[in-house]
């Protein structure tokens, strides 16, 4: 298996029926995975549910709600139009922030968590294997 | 100096540089990761604004302002759809993908799904995906040709001339400079064409239109004051008829285009009409229908007119929440956006870049309408004082062609100088884009299939060759597309032609490789067979619905057809109906199949693992490099 950027060596093996994937010193596990797995689907989905009920929202309201398209409120704005034009792009701005930011720190969280988890099975890849090659 | 021509030289100076930059990037594309992905080292910042580059597309730069300019709020969707895409990408596909590694989106299939056939399916996705993103921009390229050059060469027609010279240069720049080059120039080409969109805001907000072209009389464009006044009259639609419809049925068309035309527009429709045979085409406007709220008004026997700041031009409540689905969903399923996505050094710096390039087109997208409505108050001000210009066709104080909008207000407000900002803004929307759908086509021929398949033992040189000649091949078949467009009547055939066709573009993006990838990052369980029915269902049926759609514009298929090809044909956009049903698909066949790849845990190893970027972390390989060093 070559590495996405060809600098880390990689390692794919078992130990007993454990199948582990090793760059360097670090090593991914299924157990360690799925831990990250399900905190980043947590993160993910929980933001992925808040922009789509606030994107549909708008054309449910459009086809529902008169005053949403009907009512001047600024100008020529009614609040349909400021919302699309304007403020939808706040929303945006504050989710992709807000998100990224989370999601950096988890992947920190989340990386010592997996060292930690795979901490045992990396030494018996060392012990199994020897020291790592490489970059 | 004659008309448009120091226009003629911006334009000519942006070509130039691009060409340089191309040949400079050359001595740096040794690889076929140099000329795929930029050596994998694009950084935040850079990869932001070649991303926004390789987005924002004649669409974006001709296509918004032009909908908003016909549609008002219908056309301010396209606007924010374009830009909420990007939310899908960064929740759900940016890192994952980063973390794959790899070089394209077959690529990914194939190592998701560890079978040849599914990365072929991919291919064919890619292909059909990126042909029909590079039809909107080929057609833009003639629509600014025609309106800032005004006449053809070599015996070709302006339109003709346009298509032809953007995609001969287009293959030059690409094939000579790969992804470094192409990286550098969608950088530079981005800042320019964000430069000329907010140029065309301040002039029309700061200095203002002359009416009388004598200094007498100037409007400025004041957001909320030109929208109310600009939303007081009806919204008109300019039509083209033969001679035979419009005095059909004791001449019901005509007698619509005499309530919404001025009396002299109307008087040269009637002339022609009285001259003319059966055959002949007349353009007139009439007032448009509201197509929302229909059951309301029949229940009520009420009608809701269509007004500017209003929903109901273009859409009904169906095609509302479609378009927003295929626009939301269509970026994420862009090959040429997500390879972008494997030159991150990242998983941390790809949602970084995603971020920058939601400030970026953000910003430029609350502009494109703010220009669409200013275009709408300028070119009816001129109208009433006959100052119209003269490089772009009207009808009764509207523009027969929506898409040529921005050079057409870029003229009326700053001259030659502003429209050969706006026109090489044009260009530079539309080389970036098309450049990246080069790059994204060439890859799934010559990568995902040659090296492949072909020739497994080739050479890096016959790699980058074979690149090389793919991007030739897909830069002709796009001129193709070009000339065909015009030819078979498409450009008649629908208001705001770009923006329209660039979300269809989407619709099979969205159909054919979201709910694969979402359900590929996110579903353990699903199922080669699972995917490429998902892809079949999403894909194939997005492009039968779009081909439908178009052959009723055209009459191929009547209006009034019944049945599932009346029901089907009758669709703007498939995603509401193809998303669901391809996800659908995936989790039934998924289900039903249950042939998980046997390694699918050190699949899922490398989508979501983190040792890689642990071990790039530790050792400082998650940096930056400069995006010119040799490899």
């Amino acid at each position: 298996m070559t590495t996405p950027n060809g600098e880390a060596p990689v390692e794919v093996g078992h130990i007993g029926s454990q199948t582990y994937v090793r760059h360097g010193d670090h090593v991914d596990t299924i157990e360690s995975v799925d831990l990250v797995f399900k905190a980043q689907r947590k993160l993910s989905f929980t933001y992925g549910a808040i922009f789509f009920a606030v994107t549909l929202a708008v054309p449910l309201m459009t086809d529902f709600v008169e005053g949403w398209w009907n009512t001047e409120i600024w100008g020529g704005f009614t609040w349909n139009y400021l919302f699309i034009s304007l403020l939808y792009y706040v929303f945006l701005w504050t989710m992709a922030w807000t998100y990224s930011k989370k999601a950096d720190k988890l992947d920190d969280r989340l990386a010592d968590l997996a060292d930690a988890i795979t901490e045992e099975v990396a030494e018996e890849v060392v012990e199994a294997h020897g020291e790592p090659t490489g970059a | 100096m004659g008309l448009n021509t120091l226009a003629i030289v911006l334009v000519v100076i942006l070509i130039s540089m691009t060409i340089a930059l191309s040949v400079f990037s050359r001595r740096f594309t040794r690889t076929t990761a140099d000329f795929y992905l930029a050596g994998r080292k694009v950084g935040s910042f850079a990869n932001a604004s070649a991303i926004s580059g390789d987005y924002l597309s004649a669409a974006s730069f001709l296509g918004v302002a032009a909908a908003v300019y016909a549609s008002g709020l219908d056309g301010v969707w396209y606007a924010a759809g374009f830009a909420g895409g990007f939310i899908v990408v960064v929740l759900f596909i940016a890192s994952p993908l980063r973390r794959f590694g790899e070089y394209t989106v077959p690529d990914f299939a194939f190592g998701r799904f560890n079978t040849n056939r599914m990365r072929l399916v991919s291919v064919v996705g890619v292909l059909a995906t990126s042909l029909f993103y590079m039809a909107p921009q080929m057609y833009g390229a003639g629509t600014t040709w025609k309106v800032l050059v005004g006449r053809g060469i070599f015996g070709l027609d302006p339109y003709q001339s346009g298509v032809v010279v953007v995609a001969l240069i287009i293959m030059i720049y690409v094939a000579v400079g790969g992804m470094k080059g192409t990286t550098l120039n969608q950088i530079i080409q981005f800042w320019w064409l964000a430069f000329a969109m907010i140029l065309v805001v301040i002039f029309a907000t700061f200095v203002g239109f002359d009416v009388n072209g004598d200094g007498s009389m100037r409007i400025r464009f004041n957001y909320p004051e030109t929208l109310a006044s600009q939303s007081e009259e009806p919204l008109r639609d300019v039509k083209t008829y033969t001679v035979a419809e419009l005095t059909a049925n004791d001449g019901a068309l005509l007698a619509e285009a005499e309530a919404a035309m001025r009396p002299e527009a109307f008087a040269e429709v009637e002339e022609a009409v009285e001259t003319g045979a059966a055959t002949d085409s007349v353009t007139v406007a009439v007032f448009a229908k509201n197509k929302l709220h229909t059951l309301k008004n029949e229940l009520l026997g009420t009608e809701d007119g269509v007004f500017f700041n209003k929903p109901g031009h273009r859409y009904n409540g169906f095609d509302q929440f479609s378009m927003v689905l295929a626009l939301v969903l269509g970026t994420a399923g862009l090959p040429h956006i997500l390879n972008r996505y494997y030159t991150n050094p990242s998983g941390s710096a790809a949602r970084r870049s995603t971020f920058w390039v939601l400030v970026f087109i953000g910003v430029f997208y609350i502009l494109a309408p703010m220009a669409g409505l200013a275009g709408r108050e300028f070119i009816k001000a001129a109208t009433e004082a006959g100052t119209v210009p003269q490089t772009a066709d009207f009808v009764s104080g509207l523009l027969v062609k929506s898409d040529a909008l921005m050079p057409t207000i870029a003229q009326m407000l700053g001259g030659e100088i502003l429209m050969g900002i706006v026109a090489a803004g044009a260009f530079a929307a539309m080389f970036s884009t098309l450049a990246g759908l080069l790059i994204a086509s060439a890859s799934a021929v010559g990568h995902d299939v040659y090296e492949k398949y072909i020739n497994k033992d080739a050479t890096e040189k016959q790699k980058v060759f074979v690149g090389k000649a793919s991007v030739v091949f897909f830069a002709l078949l796009a001129l193709t597309i070009g000339l065909i467009i015009p030819a078979v009547g498409l450009d008649k055939a629908y208001p705001a032609l770009i923006a329209m066709m660039v979300t269809w573009a989407f619709a099979v993006g969205a159909g054919a490789f979201v709910p694969m990838l979402l359900t590929g990052i996110w579903w353990k369980g699903t199922t080669e067979r699972g995917a490429i029915a998902g892809m079949i269902v999403g894909g194939g049926g997005s492009v039968l619905i779009i081909f439908m759609n178009m052959f009723r514009a055209l009459g191929t298929i009547p209006a009034d057809a019944g049945g599932i090809v009346g029901f089907l044909s009758g669709l703007t956009f498939p995603s509401l109906f193809t998303f669901p049903l391809a996800v659908l698909a995936i989790v039934i066949v998924s289900k039903i199949d249950g042939q998980l790849p046997k390694n699918v845990d050190e699949i899922w190893m490398r989508i979501h693992g983190t040792a890689h970027e642990r071990y790039e972390r530790q050792h400082g390989l998650d940096k930056v490099s400069g995006l010119f060093q040799k490899s």
